[in-house]
Formats: structure tokens, sequence, C-alpha cells
């Protein structure tokens, strides 16, 4: 069975095309993000409390946050009504997420549990344990450090893989590799920007990955450009290059594929805790095949015609 | 051909009976029933079985991930020998600028200590004379502290009775705590948070702290920013209640009661005076509620108590009379149909009498039949020699006097002091169940922390939602598995049967090398197994592709074969040492879970080269070799 057959398709061609989509999809997500004032960041980076509970039954929201509007803990008013309160999986389930609280009174997370209980005690599972189905807290330092950890993994990955790149290839070569995943990190970030959805420690692991698989997807091109340019040495490198496409062209798509389904079986049935990481997989997958073909590629050609 | 298969074959062989061995205890462990588990526990030989099995993460089988961080001002104003107020402005400030830059602590303080010509041997002369002998035995002082702290805590947890606790420092100053499986995270908490600070006050007499009490309403009177605290103002309650203190039966009602009255009349006269503005007349007394034995503070007051005590005015007063207000531990009820509750209120000594490691052994009990605290948890202490001698000069000296058992800045007890006590034993109360009891028992014997602990990372999952992650993992995984399967099966017929094949085995390798690398499977580690099937499958795609283009060029299926893998090659070693070292950054820099994913994602691929590339081709080779084909079947 051959879904591809032998293809001639002018891919460089289109790149004016692929070069205007691409603009469009980094400025919309950058534009967002400026708006938004920066990504929308998890507690992870930025400090605070996230609490997600399970009620027997379904519960609804705008109840919990008339409650939750005014609390006292310790003699302490609090108003959570404007903290980011969401289903967490089902409609019985609750996740919390409060901003760090400068001087938190003692046993904060268990108070607020049991305020979360006294919604609707009749919801409540009689094993109280059951109740909790996690607890995050990460003060606000240590959130700043897994920032600058954070920012420092993508940018130690991205000037190790420069580094590999070059010497297997060329440095441009390298270059155009880093062009396309600045532009599939960048749009992954944009997109989780316009739908509002957190960028977490996860989030951080999923893009990381998406550099691994996306340059994958770019080196098996340049992989076959290598060898055409060594045996087609008076064609032009643009043509070398939309002919290398090409001949993998049935590879990209059937990997492409195969991935592509097993993380959106993992966004489907992966359940909630990893729903943003393999929507950021998702994404990124999508991206990384489309800017390795339209993205570093024809920043070879350019670097090239230099 | 045909003689270089058989080490190939020899390779694969061991490598495959390898992963089966590997893996053998998992199988085993799974399919165990919970009886056997708890018989093979007493034996022992969980423990052996337990070791070569794959671990769970605790985002899987729930539990508890903590990060603590040794408070080091705090330490470092413990071992000043004077303590004043600029010392300790110094050293917050070289906390708040460590923090904001990024700096370390000890680099933040030495900067402030010259900027502010501070002469530091005026406070540490015991660790040097100049500053950087001092700073340095400072900072050695503050890694050993560090290296005791995580002593401490590890006894403390062992003795608290969960499985495989690990107990680890993190750079400097952090230890990280991972506990699977707790149900009760407050209580866990409670034990690693406590500094185990045991400390001995006198109480001062109710006269004085009268006396206090209304200079402190004098001092606070017509501070106009009190109102900011006033939404919690107290209503006094208007009965008077006569219930005898479980507390302290030693202490006379009565001979407390002329003074309480007064301070009851005083409140509950303020309250009529002026109604509209009470709290502005009397601050302090107004948060107040006078017991039996005791002064109280009903729990929605204790904010506004504690700000209020924080006023520089208030320290000040406190100061110079060399006295301080400690809260009891506990919050109670004033009876029993009564839904408010309340903390008691001390007025103690600034200096405690009695401090430190003075605790040889602790146990917790039932009180006796017959004694005060017949019934209820308490620990008994024994005090070494040093303690004992002081304990029963202090209680000798102060017959009639109270005295304050106090924990970590609270008070559990303050019983009136019958007699001498000689023998260093002692009972503390007030504990809501033995649960806490024992608890404090397990704290006082593993000694108190050299320097305060704070948690500045917390991570629970419960069981529920670590099964469910265990359950949608496993069914995603399989779900990938079989797709991928039947895509590759169908797209390829023949050589879709090999790659199945091998990446059957990939996966099983993969979870061998984790059990016998005791590397721990967390949800982020699935995800990242279902991701090495989807690209796993590219290098046999990759290689696939490549054979039917050389098939095409009208090849024959074994010269085919052979460029096909040696073209490949090259494409897939480049593929995914890029993957890998994505992967290897991501494990520097992960914690938990993430470095769990990039540890399958790491063998995943390794694996996955040796499975689809030479499993792979030893198979083809055995197929070609054995009959001359006219076709391959890919």
């Amino acid at each position: 069975m051959r879904i591809i057959k032998k293809t001639n398709i002018d891919f460089i061609g289109k790149t004016n095309s692929a070069a205007v989509l691409s603009t469009v999809l980094i400025f919309a997500g950058v534009l967002s993000m400026i708006l938004n004032s920066g990504p929308k960041l998890s507690i992870d980076f930025k400090g605070g409390t996230f609490i997600a509970v399970n009620y027997t039954d379904p519960v609804d929201i705008e109840t919990i946050r008339s409650e939750l509007s005014s609390i006292s803990i310790d003699g302490q008013t609090f108003d959570f009504g404007n903290a980011e309160i969401k289903y967490f999986g089902d409609e019985s389930n609750i996740a919390v997420r409060i901003s760090s609280i400068e001087d938190e009174p003692k046993q904060f997370s268990k108070k607020f549990t049991d305020i979360l209980a006294n919604i609707f005690p009749d919801k409540v599972p009689t094993d109280r344990s059951n109740f909790i189905l996690s607890v995050e807290k990460v003060g606000p330092k240590v959130g700043a450090e897994l920032s600058s950890d954070a920012i420092m993994a993508m940018l130690s990955a991205l000037v190790l893989i420069l580094i590999y790149v070059s010497i297997r290839f060329e440095f441009k070569y390298a270059l155009g590799a880093i062009a396309a995943l600045t532009h599939d990190v960048l749009i992954t970030l944009g997109v989780f920007s316009i739908l509002g959805y957190e960028v977490s420690l996860a989030v951080i692991a999923a893009f990381l990955t998406i550099v691994g698989y996306s340059l994958n997807d770019t080196i098996v091109i340049f992989d076959r450009v290598r060898e055409n340019a060594k045996a087609l040495k008076n064609i032009h490198i643009k043509d070398v290059i939309n002919q290398s496409i090409n001949e993998s062209l049935s590879r990209t798509i059937i990997t492409s594929l195969t991935t592509f389904f097993v993380v959106l079986i993992l966004f489907l049935f992966g359940g909630e805790v990893i729903h943003t990481f393999s929507f950021a997989m998702i994404v990124g997958v999508l991206i990384g095949t489309y800017s390795s073909i339209f993205v570093a590629s024809p920043v070879v050609i350019k670097m090239a015609s230099k | 051909m045909q003689n270089n298969l058989t080490p190939r074959y020899l390779i694969i062989g061991i490598i495959l009976a390898w992963a089966i061995y590997a893996l053998m205890p998992t199988w085993q462990y799974q399919n165990m029933t919970e009886e056997r588990k708890e018989e093979l526990r007493t034996t022992g030989e969980l423990d052996k079985i337990e070791s070569k099995i794959i671990k769970q993460g605790l985002d899987l089988k729930g539990g508890m991930y903590i990060v603590l961080e040794a408070d080091i001002p705090t330490l470092l104003i413990n071992l000043a020998s004077v303590d004043d107020d600029r010392l300790k402005s110094v050293i917050k400030n070289a906390q708040e600028i460590s923090i904001s830059q990024g700096l370390n602590f000890f680099t933040a303080f030495k900067n402030n200590v010259i900027q502010d010509d501070i002469k530091l041997s005026r406070y540490y002369h015991e660790y040097g004379s100049s500053l950087d002998d001092i700073l340095f035995s400072l900072e050695e002082e503050a890694d050993d502290a560090i290296n005791r702290v995580l002593e401490i805590l590890q006894n403390r947890v062992d003795q608290f009775g969960v499985s495989e606790p690990t107990i680890q420092k993190q750079g400097n100053h952090r230890i990280v705590v991972e506990l699977a499986g707790i149900q009760d995270s407050e209580r866990a908490r409670a034990l690693l948070q406590s500094t185990a600070l045991l400390e001995f006050y006198l109480v001062k007499n109710i006269a004085v702290t009268n006396e206090m009490i209304s200079q402190l309403d004098d001092a606070l009177k017509g501070r106009d920013d009190l109102s900011l605290l006033s939404s919690s103002q107290n209503q006094m309650p208007k009965e008077i209640l006569s219930e005898p203190s479980t507390d302290d039966s030693a202490t006379s009602v009565s001979e407390l009661f002329g003074d309480s009255e007064n301070l009851e009349k005083n409140s509950n006269g303020n309250n009529q005076d002026s109604t509209d503005e009470p709290f502005i007349d009397a601050p302090f007394s107004n948060l107040l509620t006078a017991i039996p034995g005791d002064i109280a503070v009903e729990e929605k007051n204790v904010y506004a108590l504690k700000k209020l005590l924080l006023m520089p005015e208030v320290e000040s007063r406190l100061g110079n009379s060399k006295g301080q207000f400690l809260l009891s531990q506990s919050l109670q009820p004033l009876s029993a149909n009564s839904a408010k509750k309340y903390y008691r209120l001390y007025y103690v000594e600034e200096k405690p009498e009695l401090t430190g490691g003075i605790v040889d052994e602790a146990r917790a009990d039932l009180g006796s039949l017959g004694s005060g605290s017949a019934g209820q948890a308490v620990v008994s202490l024994t005090m070494n020699s040093d303690g004992s001698r002081t304990w029963s000069r202090v209680t000798g000296a102060n017959i009639g006097e109270r005295i304050a058992i106090v924990l970590d800045k609270k008070v559990h007890m303050a019983p009136s002091i019958r007699e001498k006590i000689p023998g260093g034993r002692t009972q503390i109360e007030g504990f809501a169940s033995i649960t806490e009891a024992k608890d404090l028992a397990i704290i006082l014997r593993a000694g108190a922390l050299p320097a305060p602990v704070n948690i500045i990372e917390e991570r629970i999952v419960g069981p529920s939602l670590g099964a469910d992650s265990i359950k949608q993992g496993t069914q995603a995984v399989i779900l990938g598995l079989v797709l991928v399967l039947i895509f590759i099966l169908f797209y390829y017929k023949l050589a879709g049967v090999i790659a199945s094949f091998a990446l059957i085995w990939n996966i099983l390798i993969v979870l061998a090398v984790l059990a016998s690398l005791q590397a721990t499977l967390t949800l982020p580690g699935i995800a990242g197994l279902i991701l090495t099937i989807g690209m796993s499958i590219d290098a046999n795609v990759i290689i696939f592709e490549r054979i039917r283009e050389e098939l095409r060029k009208g090849k024959t299926p074994k010269t085919a074969i052979d460029s096909g893998y040696n073209r490949a090659i090259t494409t897939i070693i480049d593929a995914n040492v890029t993957t890998l070292i994505a992967s290897l950054v991501l494990y520097q820099f992960g914690t938990g879970p993430i470095k769990g994913f990039a540890t399958v994602l790491f063998w995943g691929i390794l694996i996955s080269m040796f499975t689809a590339v030479f499993i792979t081709r030893t198979i083809f080779n055995a197929y070609v070799s054995r009959k001359t084909l006219s076709s391959l079947s890919i």
C-alpha cells in the first residue's frame, strides 16, 4: 500500500505563501501575549496554590465562587471570588487556583479544602481522603527559580542542537533548524495564549519534546539534501531541496500521522492531568511537520544564496 | 551474510532474555494478592521484590512531595551572642535582596555588612575575628545545620511509618521529602515542619498580666489604622462561664476570679460606654475574653491579635517589662454546646527557664486513672541530667507559680507548680488525640531542628487521582500501541509484522531498563512511553520507505534491503541524537514527574535504535537468505 505516490510538488515555490501563514500565526500569538502581558503561567512559575477536589455529584461553579468571595480563616477574611475556578475533568471535580498569599494562615490548604467541603456537605465522599484530588503549592521564590530553569533549559537545548547540527551538517543547516524550532515554540506558545491555556512545567516538557520531534523531521529532510547535493552537484540548491522534500515526503507524512495518532489518543484518553501536555504535543506535531518543510529548508536556501 | 547472523542472534537472544528476567518481579508483583504481599512482607522477601520492580511516581500512587528550606536568617539570629535590631534588620535586608536578585544569601549578607559597616565580631566573637573568618564559619555552621536537619527529619519520618520515604538534600539549604500514599497531609506536614523547640516559661501572675493589658490598651488607643482590623472585632460573650478549666485544676478558681471579673467588667463596661466604637477605646482587651483561670481569644480575633502584638508600641512595652504573649496550641470550645472556639492566651516571661535538647526519652500515653489527665493523651518526658538539675531548681524556687510548657512557641499547658520535681520527669497534656501525642513524642525523641525550616513547595496527589491516572495512562498506551500496530501492518504487510515485533520489544526493553535502574515511572513517563511508540516506528518508516525506493529503482530485494538500511542509518542516528539531547536537557532541569518523562524518552529512543534497526535487520536478513526472493512484501 502506498498513500503517497511519487510526487513532484514545488514546495519551495510556495515559500512565500507559507511565510505569510507563519507570520500571521506568530503575529497573532505574540499579539495575544502582549495583550495578556505574557503567556499565562501556571503556579509552577508564578507561585500560588492549586487545589483540586472531587465531589460525588456535579456542582455549580457560580455557587462556589459566591461562597468563596468572602471566607474567613483564623479571623482573616479573604475574597477568592476572582480566583480561577474550573471543572477538572468532569463537572463533579473542581480546581481552584489562588495566587501566593502574603502572610498565609497556618494549614491554609487544609482549611481551604474544609471550606470547599462545607459548600456542598452532602456531596463530599464518605471517605474524606478521597475528597482531595491534588494540592500544589509553590512559593514565589521557587516559582521564580523554576522560570529561570525553564528558560535555561530551552536555551541550552537550542544551543546544544545548534552545535550538533553544525558539526554534522553545516552552519547554515543549523540556522535553518533553529529557525524552525523557534517558529514552532513561538506558535505553540501563541496558541496557548490565545486559548487561555496555562504554561506549566509539563508544558515546558512538551515544548522540549516538540523541539526534539520537529528537529527529527527537519534532519531527515536535511539528510536527504546532503545526500542529493553530493550526487547532483550542478543543480541549484533550491531544486536539490525541493527534490529531497519530495523524496522524503511519504516518510514525513506517515511518521507525522502515527505520532499524531498517539498524541491524539493521549489527549483524548490520557486524563485531566496531562491534558495540556498532550494538547501542546498535538499542536507541536502539526507545526513541527509544517516547519521542517516550509521554514527550515527555505532558511537554508536563503543562507546558501548569500 | 549467513555467518554474520549467529552472533546477532546471540546478542538479541541475550538481551531479550535479560528483559524478560528483569520484568519478572514486576509481573509477579502486579499479580500478587494483598494477602500474599503481607505474607511476604513479614518474611522480608517483599522488600527484595520491591527493589526490583518498576517504581511508581507519587503522581501515580498518590502521596506528598515537599521541599523544605532551612531558615538561614533565623539560624544566624539564633547563633548571635547579642541579637539587637541592627543585626536583625541587616539579616532581613540580606534575605530580601537574595530573593529579589537571586543571590546567595551569604553573598548578600556580606555586602550588607560591609555597606552598613557592621562589626560582625560584636555578634559572633566565637566564630573568629575577621569578617571573612566569621562568614566562613557561619556558612559552615549553616551547612552543618542543614545536615543535622536532614538527619533529624530522617529519624522522624522513619518513625512515622510510611513505606519507602525518600529524603534528600537539594542544593545547599533545601531538603526534598517524598512520602507515598499519605492520607493525612496535615499530620505529615506538622511532623516535618515542627522545629521541636521545647521551652519552659514562667507565667506572669494575673495582676501583672492585667496591668500589661491595660497598658497596651492605652498605648494602642487612638491609633487610626486599627479600624482596618475592626472588621474582626469581638463581641464579648454575655454569659460568664463557670465551668472549671480542664487545663489546670490546681489553680484555685476563686483566686483568679477576682481579677478576671475585673477584666470582664472593664471590657463589658467599654462595650456599653461606647457601643459605636468599642474597638478603638480598648483595642487590645476587646479581642480577649475572660474565662475561669485564663484569658482566651476567640478564633476570629486571632489574626487581629497577632497584628496588634507586632505593632512597635506593643513590642516596646512588652520588651520593657520583659514579657511576651503566647497562644495555646489547641483551639477549644469553652463548653460542650458552644460553637465558638478559643485559644488561651498566656503572658509569660521573655526568657525560658529551661530549653533545648534536654529530652532523654519521650513517650505517648493515656493519662493514668486518678490524675487530672485521666484518659487523655499525654506525652511523658524524661530529661537528661542537666535538664533534671535545672528542672528541679526551677520547680523548687517557684512553688505556686504557673509554668508554661511551650513547643514551637505554642503553649501546650500551663500548670501550677505544686512541689519541687526531682528526677527530671514531666508530662505534657493538651492534645486533641493520641496520634498527635505520638507525633510529638516522635519529634521530641528525634530532637529539635538546629534551624527552622519552611515549606517552599508542596505537591499532594490524592490516591483516587493517582489510580485514575494509572488507568487512563495504561489505556492510552495500549490504545496508541494497537492503533500504530494496525496501521503499520496494513501499510507495510510482512515488513510491518517485523516492525511491530520490534516495537513491542522496544517497549518491553524500556520497561526492563526502568525496573533494573530503579527508575520511577510517572504519568509524564507514561506519556513518554506513548511518544516513544510514535517516534520509534519512525526509524522503521525511514528504512522501509528507503527500501521501497531502492526496489522501484529495480534492485533485487536483497540489495534493496542492504542499501535501504545503510542509507537510512545515518539519517536515523542524526535525527535521534537531537531528540536524545533534548531529553538529557530535560532530565537535567526537570523535577520529579518531568524527570520521569525524560528518562523514558531517553531510553525509549536509545533502545528504538537497537530494536528498530538491529533486530529488524536481523530478521530481514534471515528471511532473505533463506530463499531467493523475487519480490518483497513491504
